[in-house]
């Protein structure tokens, strides 16, 4: 859309030659996030808009976000589409953006596997292609902490150092995996861009909508019998606000941003005021599948493991070096989100779109 | 007053004297059943008033939510018609306390609604005697003479209206753990309930149009109960969660559930193995310790008796905490129930983790091979894995405990090994011993063998720097010198004894 205006001033992209809509002032930064209209996305847009130290927000989405107002410049790219990586490289460079924050990543499972592969594992190359084009000074990408995998044999708590162990048979987990290693790639071969991955617990919240608020909501929620493995969980707020530390500062690395605490699953049920429906797990693969293939269940059978085996972060890394301070606990987040759900129950909260 | 029935007056008497005490929360429950000479009548306006509020909450998660104040779960009818409808003072701090603290509730408070609990239950018996009798015929020449000796009003329409608006459906909210009281509150006075309580699961059934005979009302309103699938999803719910608590510590352990499982092992700990312990004071009070153990018995009981040892033989008692092998978090509930009793995985980062936060560790280095010994090879030490509790020790500076356990081996004697099955069922074998295959699962009940656990001197390694860790000669002859002295302690101890049984 705004392609059309040359570039203003030219001198690098500190000096404030933004758009007319800011003052020429020197220490302006210019923020390009990606996947602008996900929760990720607007709720960040909306709290960069309110910083003044932010000079311009940059959003890219196939559809505007909401929360956009005078800083933020929306432009249209399909990162499925052929001609994504050329676009983009464009428009940071004639935005001369500093700062990519990169949160084009499906948060629920789904069946346009295909789609979801091109947007995540490619979309990702592109996304990387031309910040190395446009000389982007800081990269900060979103990933999850389900990718360590939930194995047996993996210890109460999960360090940045483990490897992501989770099933690639699962495109879900593949497509970000390699969209991981992707940005590794990146940061070896430009060692001046600082480079940020927070991987997040599942986020829970009385807004955020994914499969694991689906999972919750139901009122007869199944569980692997026999099993009762302690969770974790992020909160909303927290979330973003650990987004808002990365852009702000300069923290290069590998950060788990999670919730304090750990809870039983049978707790986190309990907590949320459902029943929970034991299934023996031999049995609840085979259903689970035909019911994923039906589109009945919002995960498939390879999530089944986080409902039988531990995969919990040790947050210790982001505390210290970061200075992320969860303001909610694990059981804080699943009371919050329970309130919320409550009133959706009852019909009494409604949502603009799921 | 007429003296007529001496049967009711002795009811009476047995109440907790209403008139003077005024606390009889079962008074309120026989108001409802006309022929009840005890509870007093209330005009039926008055118990309108007071009809109950609280709303129904599940006793877990009651404990989250902001208090508000208690509201009155039930009003009982009181002694005096002519004292006002007030809710006993003494009567609520009960309820709430046993509703606010199902898990705690003081003895004194605990054995008043014990007591009420079986007034109440006598009363009730009492009554359905009565209506019983009513059906055969015998109506209203009861109610009078029944009514008569005890009410001062002698409003006998007034008693009888009076009936449904009594008796408020929550009193089987407050008496939830008791399911026979549940079920007899509930056949009693679920025709009753008048104010609509939240969430309450039943339709708040109507009040009885008719004068109704109560004894036709309770079975009708049994069965609304029992129909109604709400009161079986409450029941399923509340089965599941019983015994587990809200609070797990960072690594899965629940100290509640634990006190409960704790009743069960310290039985098996002083009747059934009996079991003789020596050195405890070596463990220390305070601060980080690792126990290391050998491991034996087709069943990991070796580690919940030393874990019981600790609990009641040390002067200060401290929680246990174990590292097990990766399969048992495998198995279905065997996994988790471990891990609410205190178990983690046994790998550097768990143990590294729970030693930095001072706990006391225990670990069997020996692993599934020491629980896989075949019996001749019986109190012969399997080699202690890779040395990796010595690394554990050198790196974090911890002190260990070598702890031998004697009587486990003859528990359940080891015969054979099936690895045929083991990749299909998860277990590294099927052990085959005098009693398993054969008596089926009964025959892995341990045998009653008399134990005796030995406390080692503690062994510091404070002497060597972290770094020794990395030197493997190093840690595989400390490996060996605590190998050792357990297999020392054992053969003492084995030596000295006399008798598998009886020490």
């Amino acid at each position: 859309m705004d392609l059309t205006r040359p570039p203003q001033g030219g001198l690098g992209p500190n000096d404030g030659a933004g758009g007319a809509l800011i003052g020429k002032r020197p220490s302006s930064r210019v923020v390009v996030v990606t996947g602008a209209s996900s929760f990720l996305g607007a709720n960040l847009v909306g709290l960069l808009e309110e910083d003044p130290r932010i000079g311009r927000i940059v959003a890219i989405d196939i559809v505007p976000p909401s929360t956009a107002q005078r800083k933020t410049r929306f432009y249209e790219v399909d990162f499925t589409g052929a001609s994504a990586e050329a676009r983009l490289s464009e428009i940071l460079s004639a935005e001369h953006a500093d700062t990519l924050v990169h949160l084009a990543f499906m948060s629920s499972p789904t069946h346009a596997s295909a789609h979801a592969h091109e947007l995540e594992s490619v979309g990702t190359r592109h996304v990387l292609v031309a910040a190395r084009q446009a000389a982007i000074r800081k990269v900060v990408m979103w990933s999850q902490t389900l990718l360590y995998g939930a194995n047996p044999s993996n210890p109460n708590y999960l360090t940045e150092k483990h490897p992501l162990r989770a099933p690639m048979t699962e495109p879900y987990f593949a497509d970000k995996i390699e969209a991981e290693a992707e940005l590794m790639r990146f940061a070896e071969r430009s060692p001046k861009v600082v480079v940020t991955v927070l991987r997040t617990a599942p986020i829970l919240g009385p807004t955020v909508r994914n499969f694991l608020t689906h999972y919750l909501a139901r009122r007869v929620v199944p569980v692997a019998m026999g099993f009762d493995p302690l969770v974790q969980f992020l909160h909303e707020v927290d979330a973003i606000a650990a987004f808002k530390l990365a852009i702000d500062r300069d923290h290069p690395g590998i950060y788990n941003v999670v919730g304090d605490g750990v809870l039983p699953l049978s707790t986190v049920i309990k907590l949320a005021g459902r029943l929970a429906l034991p299934i023996p797990h031999p049995l609840a693969r085979s259903m689970t599948a035909a019911l994923w293939l039906a589109q009945i269940v919002e995960a498939p059978p390879t999530f089944m493991h986080y409902l039988r085996f531990l995969c919990v972060a040790d947050g210790a890394k982001a505390r210290e070096k970061l200075g992320f301070r969860p303001a909610y606990t694990t059981r804080e987040a699943v009371l919050d989100f329970t309130s919320a759900q409550r009133l959706r129950d009852v019909k009494l909260l409604h949502e603009a779109s799921p | 007053m007429k003296p007529k029935r001496p049967s009711s007056r002795d009811v009476t008497a047995a109440s907790p004297a209403p008139s003077s005490k005024k606390k009889a929360p079962i008074t309120r429950r026989t108001g409802t059943l006309k022929k009840r000479p005890t509870p007093e009548r209330r005009p039926s306006t008055s118990s309108m008033e007071n009809a109950p509020t609280a709303t129904f909450l599940p006793e877990d998660v009651e404990g989250l939510l902001p208090r508000s104040k208690a509201a009155p779960a039930i009003v009982p009818p009181r002694g005096k018609p002519e004292a006002p409808r007030l809710d006993d003072p003494e009567e609520e701090p009960a309820k709430t306390t046993r509703r606010r603290d199902p898990d705690a509730p003081s003895p004194a408070v605990v054995a008043q609604i014990r007591e009420l609990e079986a007034q109440l239950d006598r009363l009730i018996d009492e009554a359905s005697r009565r209506d019983l009798s009513s059906l055969a015929g015998e109506d209203d020449d009861d109610d009078d003479a029944v009514v008569e000796p005890r009410i001062d009003d002698h409003d006998l329409e007034v008693t009888r209206d009076a009936l449904p608006s009594d008796i408020p459906a929550t009193e089987r909210d407050v008496y939830e753990d008791d399911a026979h009281a549940t079920q007899e509150i509930a056949a009693h006075t679920a025709s009753h309930a008048v104010a609509p309580v939240a969430r309450q699961s039943t339709p708040p059934a109507r009040p009885s149009e008719r004068p109704s005979v109560p004894g036709d009302a309770t079975v009708f309103d049994t069965a609304r109960e029992l129909l109604s699938t709400d009161f079986y999803l409450r029941k399923w719910g509340r089965l599941a969660m019983r015994g587990r608590s809200e609070e797990v510590d960072d690594f899965g352990f629940d100290p509640i559930y634990e006190q409960k499982a704790r009743a069960v092992f310290e039985l098996l700990y002083t009747r059934y193995f009996r079991v003789e312990t020596t050195g405890i004071d070596h463990v220390p009070s305070r601060g980080r310790c690792l126990l290391v153990a050998n491991h034996s018995g087709t069943l990991p009981l070796d580690g919940v008796m030393i874990k019981t040892a600790v609990k009641l033989e040390h002067p200060h008692p401290r929680d246990l905490r174990w590292l097990t092998e990766d399969f048992i978090f495998h198995m279905p509930f065997l996994g988790s129930t471990m891990n609410r009793l205190g178990a983690v995985r046994a790998c550097q980062e768990n143990a590294e983790r729970l030693l930095s936060k001072e706990h006391l560790v225990a670990v069997f280095p020996e692993g599934v091979k020491g629980i896989g010994k075949l019996f001749a090879e019986r109190y012969r030490l399997q080699r202690f894995g890779r040395g990796g509790f010595i690394k554990l020790c050198l790196r974090t500076r911890t002190p260990i405990v070598p702890v031998a356990v004697v009587g486990a081996e003859e528990t359940n004697p080891l015969l054979f090994r099936v690895e045929y099955l083991s990749k299909a069922l998860g277990l590294p074998y099927v052990p085959v011993t005098p009693t398993f295959p054969a008596l089926g699962p009964l025959g892995l009940l341990p045998a009653p063998t008399k134990w005796q656990i030995h406390f080692g001197e503690p062994i510091d390694f404070s002497g060597h720097s972290p770094d020794a860790a990395d030197d493997e000669l190093l840690v595989g002859k400390l490996a060996e010198r605590v190998r050792a002295t357990i297999q020392g302690m054992l053969d003492r101890a084995v030596g000295a004894r006399k008798s598998v049984f009886f020490g």
